[in-house]
């Protein structure tokens, strides 16, 4: 066997034929390992499903809503204000809203009361919605041209309101706005990018006009751009809507809000690595400790085999070998524990397991480090101990 | 005229001194000189303080003399650095002391072969000599024991093992017997006994006047000087006086 060979063998037997005090000195490593792991780990999952469902719904959705002068009330948008975002060559698709106010929804009579004080938003909607949201109709089907060429009272309703309603899916269902009858034609799902339209009631701009008496002006604007187009053509939406007139507009990019929630996950992840590094931090002076206290207690061990052969260099090779594989071995034991309290914790709060896995040698070169440098200074305490001192002689 | 041949010491001690503290300076050792050669079944004796352990340092390379030379084996140890220093003392001396210094954790068979360790032997030669070296004083079948699972005069045989596996030209014994009772003492003795031969010498530093007795010359030690260096003809060990 090559004189490394027994080396190693030297120091991995000083590793496994003390099992209490090698239990105690990979806790360091594995805590401060388990802790980055579980950090990044439950961060990332607890993140994962926004990301998810920020890849299905795009990033390049641009809404735009008229923006009030001083002391105007229900401010609009110009009747042609889809044709004029239109013309922004980055524009793919558009559709537009009108709220319309004062009307008063109720699924059933008698609930009156409820709806009087927290009344359903209504709005008029054209038939391209759902595909400029993309949002797919979670039972039924979306507000027709025929509806508007037949007078026909058609009312969708947002997943919200279904839910507060009890609407079954294929259920026959009646809503009364204003008093006037309206049929539930379909339920548009949960819009992610804009939760307020999932407790709206949307209905053809032929019932906004003719049952309440709109000048059918939107109210807002959503605006599908091409991709990687979105912020050069929210900033060019202002000026097409207004085209020099007194149209003040607002616009906004929802999914940035998405995208901040996650950048303020990953504030919360950096804390949480960097409890994870003062842990390991903390292990390495336990391991430091726990090997200065080891190196006294086998002082004996050091003598004979200084008293046999072995140069100051092997001894203190010998110790820093141990601490070489107490981080191998430390890392590898945090990472299992941090994988597990993830897939815990993930399993528990029902999020997808996001995992790094290519981080993993990262976190154990860390432990591995770490451990090594808490074993230098004991390693260079064996190598200096004097054999004539530590086997005691008679 | 008959001209005489004499064999060259094994080891060599030439006015050495060895001085401890700075300040306030206490010899240990003054000017001592000493001749060991193959054959000499030698015990240096004398009370408490009056240097035994210091010389047993000097003689195993395990300490530095302040003053003087020490030649072992045709080397001068203050030229080496502490890797040479390291190499001769593996090569060269063997070391059994009072208190055995086994390594708990190893067989006896391990501990016999950690002296076999970083000398370029394979595994399998390592395992034959140590395991070889444990019939010698008769504890093969014990060979896959604990120190802990052995008697004192068991763990004192496996620590003569380990000091002749190397095949040594000097084993360095620091009362060898101290922690025995008398007749496991009187084993290891026989074992030392069977020791001696011409290539090899072996060193008894002992304050026990039975262990001196079975020693074929005897080196007197007071005050860190030595005061007697005498041959006798060694009797068999009859216990600790």
């Amino acid at each position: 066997m090559s004189r490394a060979g027994e080396l190693f063998g030297i120091a991995a037997s000083g590793v496994t034929s003390r099992k209490v005090r090698t239990l105690l000195i990979l806790l360091g490593p594995v805590v401060g390992v388990a802790a980055m792991v579980g950090a990044v780990g439950l961060t990332e999952s607890a993140k994962g499903d926004l990301k998810e469902k920020l890849a299905q719904l795009g990033t390049n959705l641009v809404t735009a809503k008229a923006a009030g002068s001083f002391g105007q009330q229900d401010p609009t948008l110009p009747k042609d204000a889809v044709a004029r975002v239109r013309a922004i060559p980055t524009v793919e698709r558009a559709s537009a809203v009108s709220e319309i106010t004062g009307v008063i929804t109720l699924p059933a009579e008698g609930s009156s009361d409820f709806y009087e004080a927290f009344p359903v938003p209504v709005l008029a909607a054209d038939d391209r919605l759902p595909e400029v949201l993309e949002v797919p109709l979670r039972s039924g089907r979306w507000l027709r041209p025929s509806d508007r060429k037949t007078h026909s009272r058609a009312v969708v309703i947002g997943a919200g309101l279904a839910d507060q309603y009890g609407f079954v899916r294929g259920e026959i269902r009646t809503v009364t706005l204003n008093g006037i009858d309206y049929g539930v034609v379909g339920v548009l799902d949960r819009v992610a990018l804009d939760p307020n339209l999932d407790n709206a009631a949307f209905v053809t701009q032929w019932s906004a006009d003719h049952d309440f008496a709109t000048e059918g002006e939107p109210t807002k604007l959503y605006i599908r751009a091409t991709p990687g187009t979105t912020s050069t053509t929210n900033d060019a939406i202002p000026t097409a809507i207004s085209l020099g007139g007194t149209n003040e507009v607002t616009t906004s990019i929802p999914s940035d809000a998405l995208e901040a929630s996650a950048q303020a996950d990953e504030t919360l992840q950096q804390t949480a690595l960097f409890a994870g590094i003062l842990a390991l931090a903390v292990g390495g002076l336990g391991i430091a400790n726990v090997m200065s206290i080891s190196v006294i207690q086998r002082s004996s061990e050091i003598g004979i085999r200084r008293a046999l052969g072995s140069t100051r260099s092997l001894i203190g090779l010998q110790f820093l070998l141990e601490a070489l594989f107490v981080g191998i071995l430390g890392g590898v034991m945090g990472a299992v524990v941090g994988v597990g309290v993830v897939y815990l914790v993930a399993s528990v709060a029902d999020w997808v397991v996001v995992i790094d896995y290519g981080r993993m040698p990262l976190w154990i070169t860390l432990a591995v480090v770490v451990s090594v440098t808490a074993g230098l200074y004991p390693s260079v305490k064996a190598a200096r101990l004097e054999p004539l001192e530590t086997l005691r002689l008679g | 005229m008959t001209d005489t041949i004499v064999a060259a010491p094994l080891l060599e001690l030439t006015d050495v001194s060895r001085v401890y503290g700075e300040q306030v300076q206490v010899y240990a050792l003054r000017e001592v000189s000493l001749q060991i050669h193959a054959g000499d079944l030698l015990a240096i004796i004398g009370p408490s303080g009056s240097g035994k352990s210091t010389m047993l340092g000097l003689l195993g390379v395990l300490d530095r003399p302040s003053e003087g030379t020490v030649v072992v084996g045709g080397r001068d140890t203050g030229t080496l650095d502490d890797a040479g220093r390291s190499r001769l003392r593996g090569d060269s001396i063997g070391f059994v002391f009072q208190q055995f210094h086994l390594i708990p954790h190893l067989t006896a068979l391990g501990n016999v072969e950690t002296a076999l360790l970083f000398r370029n032997i394979d595994r399998s030669t390592r395992r034959e000599r140590a395991m070889n070296a444990l019939e010698q004083v008769g504890l093969a079948p014990r060979a896959d024991h604990r120190p802990l699972q052995l008697s004192g005069g068991e763990q004192q045989r496996v620590a003569i093992a380990r000091a002749i596996v190397t095949d040594p030209i000097m084993v360095l014994a620091d009362e060898p017997t101290g922690a025995l009772d008398s007749r496991n003492a009187a084993n290891v003795m026989e074992i030392f006994a069977g020791l001696e031969s011409n290539e090899r010498a072996v060193v008894l530093v002992t304050h026990d006047h039975g262990v001196a007795a079975t020693a074929n010359r005897v080196v007197s030690m007071r005050d860190g000087e030595i005061i007697d260096d005498s041959r006798q003809v060694p009797s068999p060990f009859r216990g600790s006086a």
